[in-house]
């Protein structure tokens, strides 16, 4: 019987809304939206995070375990086919860079197609397997494997990426015409392009090379480190040295993980702000469609429904408008990060060489974002349903002034988001990990919006100083009034507004230190990587070239760092190779690459954060040694503190910090003394020249003599464009992120003023009635959007700056390890306000426009409702 | 895995199939069929489709002929004939344990060409149009020994009354992963190994390893190869239609070990060799095929087999009596019908279809007149090609043991 009540509340209700659908679709609007995003950015992330743990040799299985070599970059194929007559499951990869027809280079993976397919075919994982269809996917008749396996002159590529790459179903690389064999996208191809070794040895040049073997389990419950000693048992009996090579179990995807992880982080923080945004147009729906029912809520208690029932009914729309938005946005969404993931799967090869593999989008997520958004939605709306609760009945149904009431509460908010503020700023000086930084950054975020309405408020009484008349002073009036039911679209602004500030600047800065760094880092006219077998000969003709002026070598080889022993007092630097120092000592075990150059290449373009007061004398008498700055970062490493390295055999003191930007492996770099000194290969992996003459004219007789093609060889200017292009696009998914949470700001803006516009008819008509002109009236309306925005926009510069000075000399800082100077980006932050002015205008004039073309009668009895 | 997987190509060729299902494919046959398609399925250019049919009636094309009066000759025969289409090592054998435990054992290398001999060269490697046509030593044709038109596909099996173990092995055609060789003559896929001693087949060592099961046997024959049908020509159809080259080794005598989950036994026993190669085994109509290698006595065995056509009078019969001192003689139902006489006793439901595991043998010629019965009813075989394959017993007119193979039962 009871039920009866909350069902006929809840049938006025929906009688409400059609009759108003403009409230019902703002709640759902700033739903979807929410969702949207937040999904957007999960399904993204997540695909990319199962990447790594399930990312399989390329038409094949996933490797329990990789055999390369410790010496060079390519190993002999022999190891391949001594483990592939010991009877253990093996692949044969090689990878590898070709010219592409315009002369870049482009990156190439080969492998012995026919076993690759052959494994995945006989070699498939437990049949538990979600995806059954994976393991039938190779064998797919996409694949001319008849020809590939025969030097057939064909590369394979998914089809989303030969579209891009090569409509016309040819490439040229090396250059030799190919064609171009699509495979379907669920292959997981990725960007990858594939050939078999039968085709790729060659055109690489390089011959019986492989650059590791991948090996897969001999039976079922075989564990790593047993098939990785069967591999060593079977490679000894081949007579192939162990010693030379590098047996690495595969981690499920760990490494890479832990690698990608503060880009994730970083794009799942962005997703919450647009996440934030959105919700914050739900609530001003829900509150404004509140608001416009005051007066019917009232009358429905006096006409005998119980107060609880009125609370079920209201609570029962918001349910039903949360799921309705969330499937929405969760629908939208996937679509978003359909579009997100090519941009994310770009950043992530290019940056880290993950592989994105395509996933499949699951419920959890759904119940996650609904559980979410109803969280934050009950959250956000219960105070105000029980505020409705206790309204007196005896009032009835006319609206008391709220002036009062929103002068205590913006007050009341600008404290709460000044304490926040102050409390997360100073807090945020003394925190070490990027994960608590980010935290205190969301504490700011949420702080800067809440201030914003008392802050309007005083900039507009500020305004009224200059004491305006007639018209004007009332808009300004008016405008203090409409501060309180636009605040919240406003802050959703201020917040997209603040979001774009700081990444601008942070791109904006990160691309000027990069430009700097690369400018010192780089002192060499031509830089030259040939593939191992090509070193001698490449040497040799640098050596007698009379025109070569200056020779830089470079040697390279992966390590890992197994030891940390951090000195225990707050030394000096000066003290640093101080005996008596004692250290804290922990085992690590982080991949790192040991790196050495010639003294002069070292000289000249080390840019040191740091380093010990005698550090250049103990560098080159291998006492000292100096690590990257992401690696002094991530293991909290100074000068002074000692690590341990598995291919040197004692402990290496650290002397100086240098700066290492968009390199995602840590590096240690030793003096060449000591690089001889030890096991590690004697031949460089790489030259830089100064040249005496066109610079093409070498490139041309190195091609000639030593057999080099084009894409291993780069001119400074080349290296220059390459890495610029890649670092911005480690940025280009965030920035479309923040373009996104202002679309979404516009959006709530829009639907806000649409509903304010609505409430202002009365008034407006009111003022027509005394003679303002229409004229008038829409000029005073966009005037007072206008004043509104524009003071958003002030206060959201000095925040954006704060927000951005937080990320870059924090979040980054901690997250990646690069410390970048921050420069103000002008360009961007007015084309920032451009944006925000030009989409409140259109926000605006489209409801002044249906607003005074209503009948002034009707607008006039909009104040009795 | 092989229902799935044709279920797969069944959906990539749908539009195309014609004439008869995929479900009745023999074994060779379908091994052809399923790498003609999963492998050389795109030979046509995607507009280009061809038929089914067609792709089946041209499978043989541009591949070497099986003709008449072409002597076999030793040991070179042994080796690869790759501009064949498909060609096999075949071995079985009927041992006992030191425990007296009686086992079968199957190891086979199988031979498949992906494209035939005289196709376009692959090695077409056109040159950058934007370079200048003298440029063609700066891009001489790219070569590799990793060039290969062959792959190989290996089996192994190790049957008990209660058990049955089975393996498969792919590779490509490559001298370190899979090939067939001499100077000794050697055959391998990976890790599995015949060694002979010499280039003649015998004696040689025959090395299976697996994590569950392996064999290390010691093969050896002093008797002359049998060369089936007409001297090595044999006809797998009645209007000589189709035919390969085939000849059997049927008098091998064994020792060595036999490994089941890591416990070694010793083995002792006979073993029999099958050689054939050919470009297209079976006609269209017919089902698959009912194989039998018997052992008589010391001094006689029997190699008989039906092909099934689309009726029973569609069957074809052959089988030749071979006597240890290399002399033979062959019956066939195209000269002598109704001579052979076959008849399926007890069926089976096994793993991969209802099969004939019991038969009762005839051949009025030679006197013979027995009953089989399988050592293991679930000798299946199912791997990337499906059949059944197993130790037999016999009884009736002659008593010995032998081997069965059953394909095209689903």
């Amino acid at each position: 019987m009871t039920w009866q009540h909350t069902y006929l509340t809840a049938k006025v209700f929906l009688r409400h809304y059609r009759h108003s659908p403009v409230q019902a679709s703002a709640i759902l609007v700033g739903i979807a939206l929410a969702v949207t995003l937040l999904i957007g950015v999960k399904a993204t992330n997540e695909n990319a995070i199962n990447s790594y743990s399930q990312a399989t040799e390329l038409l094949s299985q996933r490797a329990s375990a990789h055999v390369s070599s410790n010496q060079s970059d390519t190993i002999n194929q022999q190891v391949y086919f001594a483990l592939s007559q010991a009877g253990i499951p093996s692949l044969g990869v090689l990878e590898g860079v070709a010219e592409g027809p315009s002369g870049h280079s482009i990156a190439i993976s080969g492998n012995d197609l026919f076993a690759a397919m052959s494994l995945a075919l006989t070699h498939s994982p437990p049949p538990d397997k979600k995806n059954p269809q994976s393991k039938l996917m190779p064998f797919s008749s996409d694949i001319p494997l008849q020809k590939l396996i025969n030097g057939y002159p064909a590369i394979l590529m998914s089809r989303s990426l030969a579209d891009k790459l090569s409509p016309s179903g040819k490439v040229q690389l090396n250059g030799y015409q190919l064609e171009v064999i699509r495979v379907d996208d669920s292959a997981g191809l990725g960007n990858d392009i594939v050939a078999d070794l039968s085709l790729l040895q060659p055109l690489l040049k390089q011959q019986g090379q492989l650059s590791y073997v991948a090996l897969f389990p001999q039976y079922a419950d075989q564990t790593k480190s047993q098939l990785i000693k069967a591999a060593k048992h079977a490679l000894t009996a081949a007579g192939i040295a162990v010693s030379t090579l590098n047996f690495e179990a595969d981690d499920n995807g760990a490494s890479l993980g832990a690698l990608t992880d503060s880009f994730h982080l970083n794009l799942k923080a962005m997703g919450m702000l647009a996440f934030l945004v959105g919700l914050f147009i739900a609530y001003n729906g829900v509150r404004y469609s509140l608001m416009k029912r005051h007066s019917l809520c009232i009358q429905l208690m006096q006409q005998g429904v119980g107060a609880n029932h009125l609370m079920a009914a209201l609570l029962l729309e918001l349910i039903v408008l949360v799921i309705i938005g969330t499937i929405i946005g969760f629908i939208v969404g996937l679509q978003l990060s359909q579009w997100l993931q090519p941009m994310v799967s770009m950043t992530l090869e290019q940056l880290y060489g993950a592989r994105l593999i395509p996933g499949n989008w699951q419920w959890q997520w759904f119940m996650q974002a609904l559980a979410l958004t109803l969280g934050a939605a009950l959250f956000a709306c219960l105070p105000m349903l029980l505020g409705l609760k206790r309204t007196p009945l005896a009032q009835g149904a006319y609206q008391r002034p709220r002036t009062q009431y929103y002068r205590k509460l913006h007050a009341k908010m600008l404290l709460t988001g000044f304490i926040t503020l102050v409390i997360s700023c100073t807090l945020m000086q003394f925190t070490e990990q990027y994960q608590y930084s980010l935290l205190l950054l969301g504490a700011v975020t949420i702080a800067i919006p809440l201030m914003l309405p008392q802050l309007l408020t005083w900039l507009i009484q500020l305004i009224e100083q200059s004491n305006p008349q007639g018209l004007l002073q009332y808009a300004l009036a008016e405008t203090r009034q409409i501060i309180a039911p636009l605040s919240l679209a406003m802050m959703a602004m201020l917040l997209a507004i603040c979001a774009n500030v700081s990444m601008n600047t942070l791109v904006g800065s990160f691309e000027i230190t990069l430009k700097q760094w690369l400018e010192s880092r780089l002192h060499a006219e031509l830089y030259i990587k040939p593939s191992p077998q090509q070193i001698p000969q490449v040497q040799a003709y640098l050596q007698q070239d009379k025109n070569v002026t200056a020779l830089y070598k470079q040697w390279r080889s992966d390590a890992v760092l197994t030891q940390r022993l951090v000195a225990n007092t707050s030394i000096n630097s000066d003290n640093s190779a101080h005996p008596q120092a004692t250290f804290n000592q922990t085992q690590l075990h982080v991949p790192i690459a040991l790196v050495s150059r010639d003294a002069s290449s070292i000289e000249q373009t080390s840019s040191l954060k740091v380093h010990s007061i005698d550090f250049w004398q103990g560098f080159s008498q291998g006492s000292q040694v100096m690590i990257s700055e992401p690696l002094a970062i991530k293991q909290q490493l100074n000068i002074g503190d000692k690590i341990s390295v598995d291919r040197l055999n004692k402990p290496l003191t650290i002397g100086a910090v240098y700066y290492d930007y968009g390199n995602p492996t840590g590096e240690v770099l030793i003096g060449q003394r000591l690089w001889q000194a030890s096991t590690l290969p004697a031949t460089p992996i790489s030259f830089a020249v100064n040249y005496q003459g066109e610079l093409s004219q070498l490139q041309l007789q190195l091609k000639q003599h030593a057999g080099l093609n084009s894409s291993t060889m780069y001119s400074q200017k080349r290296i220059k464009q390459e890495a610029i292009t890649i670092f911005t696009r480690t940025f280009s998914i965030t920035l479309v992120l923040n373009s996104l949470t202002l679309i979404v700001a516009a959006i709530g803006l829009f639907s806000a003023s649409t509903m304010l516009t609505q409430s202002r008819l009365a008034p407006f008509a009111r003022l027509f009635a005394m003679g303002v002109s229409r004229g008038q009236l829409q000029f005073m309306a966009l005037g007072q959007m206008l004043i509104m925005v524009l003071l958003t926009c002030l206060v959201a510069m000095p925040m954006g700056a704060l927000l951005g000075y937080l990320v870059i000399s924090k979040v980054t800082l901690q997250a990646f390890g690069w410390s970048i100077a921050m420069v103000w980006d002008w360009y961007s932050y007015a084309q920032v306000v451009l944006t925000a002015v030009l989409s409140c205008m259109l926000a605006v004039i489209l409801p002044l426009y249906w607003q005074t073309r209503k009948p002034l009668i009707s607008s006039l009895q909009q104040e009795s409702q | 895995m092989t229902l799935k997987l044709s279920q797969c190509l069944l959906k990539s060729f749908s539009a195309q199939r014609t004439r008869r299902s995929w479900h009745n494919q023999v074994l060779f046959c379908s091994l052809a069929m399923l790498l003609l398609s999963l492998l050389s399925g795109c030979d046509n250019a995607p507009n280009d489709s061809k038929d089914m049919g067609q792709i089946m009636g041209n499978s043989a094309q541009g591949y070497a002929k099986v003709v008449p009066n072409k002597p076999i000759t030793f040991p070179q025969d042994h080796l690869a004939h790759n501009d064949f289409k498909q060609e096999w090592w075949y071995l079985t054998a009927n041992l006992t344990t030191a425990s007296g435990e009686a086992v079968g054992i199957q190891w086979t290398q199988f031979r498949i060409a992906l494209s035939p001999p005289d196709s376009e060269p692959t090695m077409l490697i056109e040159q950058s149009q934007s370079s200048p046509a003298s440029s063609k030593n700066k891009f001489p044709a790219l070569h590799s020994q990793w060039q290969t038109r062959q792959v190989y596909m290996a089996h192994a099996a190790l049957t008990s009354k209660t058990q049955h173990f089975n393996a498969e092995k792919w590779s490509r055609g490559n001298k370190h992963l899979a090939a067939v060789s001499s100077n000794p003559f050697t055959i391998f896929t990976q890790n599995w190994r015949w060694q002979s001693d010499n280039n003649d087949m015998f004696p040689a060592q025959l090395r299976v390893e697996q994590p569950e099961f392996g064999f290390q046997l010691q093969l050896d024959s002093q008797q002359p190869f049998q060369r089936q049908g007409d001297n090595g020509y044999s006809i797998k159809s009645a209007d000589s239609a189709v035919a390969s080259y085939y000849y059997s080794q049927p008098y091998i005598n064994v020792s060595g070990t036999i490994n089941r989950h890591g416990k070694s036994e010793i083995v002792t026993g006979k073993a029999w060799l099958d050689r054939e190669w050919s470009s297209q085994f079976l006609t269209k109509a017919q089902q698959g095929w009912d194989w039998f290698s018997l052992r008589l006595n010391a001094q006689q065995t029997l190699m008989i087999f039906r092909l099934r056509g689309n009726n029973d009078a569609g069957h074809f019969y052959s089988a030749r009596l071979m006597n240890a001192d290399g002399h033979g003689s062959n019956i066939n139902s195209k000269d002598q019908p109704n001579d052979i006489r076959m008849t399926p006793t007890q069926w089976q439901q096994t793993q991969t279809g209802r099969h004939p595991i019991a038969w009762h043998i005839q051949v009025t010629s030679a006197n013979i007149d027995i009953t089989t019965s399988a050592l293991n009813s679930n000798s299946d075989m199912p791997l990337s090609v499906s059949y059944w394959e197993g130790p037999i017993q016999f009884s009736g007119s002659h008593q010995g043991e032998g081997y069965m193979e059953l394909t095209g039962y689903q």
